[in-house]
């Protein structure tokens, strides 16, 4: 359906608790927007106060030109009347109702108006026909996560904030869900706020991210970006996400189409389309063929452009007509004379990449 | 085991003594139960206090003031008579005031723990789904506290029911009136009439014992599923 329905966003607020203050002042439009930092950096707080669970001790809150909270003009929209739904980390279904009833718990209370998307359109979305009359506690955790998502877009808010949802969930279970977290704006139109403390889950399921850093926005960025400037810093570097084909098993090894190159791995799956993790780390760079290596992988590359991550040089590369960025000390980019536009050999362990499960 | 007449009239004016307290305490218990278990006033700790109170003063203390309260120059005596509702000691809704201020906390206690169970979670959910909090409150905490509720009226109506010194203190011994089950057995015990005395104390014991079965056995089925 492709709706594409973005929010305004106008955030001027300031927070202070015993040992903790949040000041953040930003202006935003967009439709997949993540908020980005460690635990104890503000997120929750934020994500309190826009709800209206926290009452700023000054400041503004404007959604789509609607005030929902002014210190000056002593508004304070209460969290029923915002129309902005959550999607809890964890433990945020009604135990005392069946599936179908959490899921028109919202839709029951909004004003008709806004009672446009049917329930069995979003039932068929998230494949939820066969646990409709299920009670809560036969759910597995990532059914759980879809019921709540539903429940959310029953409501049809103006804004979906997602706080953390995928961390409770084990790796499988999150990589399953991202697709569907993914739909709240593709196909119900709904913008969302999704916090999280993972590049990764930034760079699957946002646009624009803001990074918090104890109580204040660091940056306001594209999630591409933001992986990018946080390579250097980041015990896991750049991780590049590979689109891969169906898996091939040549004896010792299974090779995977990627683009019009074709990649060994050491890992299976049984899957038409994987998506593999790669870390910036992993990719060595040669200038010229080297003569013998033990990585299964080689390929030769152009390099597109360089950037600097902390002490760390990114190096993006055009590898087939795919994308891959690998980092480097600033020493090795002298040495091998990197610049954009020269060519140079990547090689990468079959046991480097990590498909994803789902 | 035979019961008299006047052991079925005080079986009877008993029940329907714990029904009583036990519906009033419901409507009253509950909002000071949610205030106490929501609450972050200063105010918290002196009122969770005062509702404990019957929990550890002698009943008789408590039915002194009380009788002293409801008297004609008591403030409650000044408010019954005012509103030409005569004196209250000594009559039945003499009796159900007393058993309210008595029972109170079996009624608060158990709802209040009910309510800290439940936690801010559920009512954040439900306003972020559009339910006011009068809503949420029917809609979310009312079902999830089922439990609580069901063990705060058991208790609240088992311990009116077990009541004797407030009851005596205020309500004397009038058949039919403010004779209890409790009262009955003493009088019984009183004129020598041991095996009356039997057949009433094994009534109570039974009440009681029914009582905590139903309790323990509710709260096992809840350690299952939990």
């Amino acid at each position: 359906m492709g709706k594409g329905v973005e929010m305004n966003l106008t955030l001027n607020v300031q927070k202070n608790f015993p040992g903790f203050s949040l000041a953040a002042d930003v202006s935003l439009t967009g439709e997949r927007v993540g908020v980005f930092g460690p635990s104890g950096s503000g997120k929750t707080t934020l994500v309190g106060m826009m709800a209206g669970f926290l009452k700023p001790d000054v400041g503004e809150i404007l959604i789509d030109g609607e005030v929902l909270f002014s210190s000056t003009k002593k508004i304070n929209v209460r969290p029923e009347h915002r129309r902005i739904a959550m999607v809890f980390q964890q433990h945020s279904l009604f135990p005392h109702l069946n599936v179908r009833k959490n899921l028109l718990y919202g839709y029951n209370r909004c004003q008709a108006v806004y009672r446009s998307i049917p329930l069995d359109t979003l039932v068929a979305a998230l494949q939820l026909e066969d646990l409709l009359d299920r009670d809560i506690t036969t759910l597995s955790g990532g059914q759980q996560q879809r019921v709540s998502l539903g429940r959310a877009i029953m409501a049809n808010p103006r804004l979906l904030l997602m706080d953390e949802p995928l961390s409770a969930l084990d790796d499988k279970l999150r990589f399953q869900i991202i697709p569907y977290l993914k739909r709240v704006s593709s196909e119900f139109g709904i913008p969302y706020l999704f916090i999280s403390h993972s590049l990764v889950e930034m760079r699957l399921m946002t646009e624009t991210v803001l990074a918090f850093e104890k109580g204040i926005i660091v940056e306001q960025t594209s999630s591409e970006q933001l992986a990018r400037n946080r390579m250097g810093s980041s015990q896991v570097g750049y991780i590049n996400l590979l689109n891969l084909g169906p898996a091939l098993d040549d004896g010792s090894m299974y090779s995977y189409p990627w683009g019009s190159a074709h990649l060994l791995l050491s890992s299976p799956s049984d899957r038409d389309h994987s998506i593999a993790e790669l870390s910036s780390k992993d990719i060595m760079l040669f200038k010229q063929h080297p003569e013998a290596i033990s990585a299964r992988n080689l390929l030769e590359c152009t390099v597109r452009s360089l950037f600097k991550s902390g002490r760390k040089i990114g190096v993006e590369l055009d590898c087939a007509g795919n994308r891959l960025i690998s980092e480097v000390v600033q020493d090795a980019v002298s040495e091998l004379g990197i610049v954009p536009g020269s060519r140079v050999y990547a090689a990468i362990k079959a046991s480097a990449f990590r498909i994803l499960p789902g | 085991m035979i019961l008299s007449e006047s052991d079925l009239q005080a079986i009877w004016l008993t029940m329907r003594l714990a029904g009583t307290v036990t519906a009033i305490l419901l409507l009253l218990g509950t909002p000071v139960a949610w205030w106490l278990a929501r609450s972050r006033s200063w105010l918290k700790g002196p009122i969770g206090a005062v509702v404990a109170l019957p929990l550890v003063l002698p009943p008789s203390v408590l039915g002194f003031y009380l009788l002293l309260a409801m008297g004609p120059n008591g403030p409650i005596g000044h408010l019954t008579g005012m509103l030409g509702l005569g004196n209250l000691p000594f009559t039945f809704w003499g009796l159900v005031l007393a058993s309210v201020f008595y029972s109170f906390p079996f009624m608060v206690q158990p709802l209040q723990n009910a309510f800290e169970a439940i936690g801010e979670r559920p009512l954040e959910v439900a306003a972020t789904l559009g339910a006011s909090r009068f809503d949420a409150f029917f809609t979310v905490v009312l079902p999830l506290s089922r439990r609580g509720f069901m063990n705060a009226s058991i208790l609240t109506f088992a311990h009116t029911v077990g009541e004797f010194g407030v009851v005596l203190m205020i309500g004397g011994n009038i058949p039919g009136v403010t004779r209890v089950a409790s009262v009955q057995i003493y009088d019984h015990v009183e004129a020598l009439e041991y095996s009356s005395a039997h057949s009433m104390a094994a009534v109570m014991l039974l009440f009681s014992f029914l009582v905590l079965l139903v309790l323990y056995a509710r709260r096992s089925e809840y350690g299952k599923r939990g």
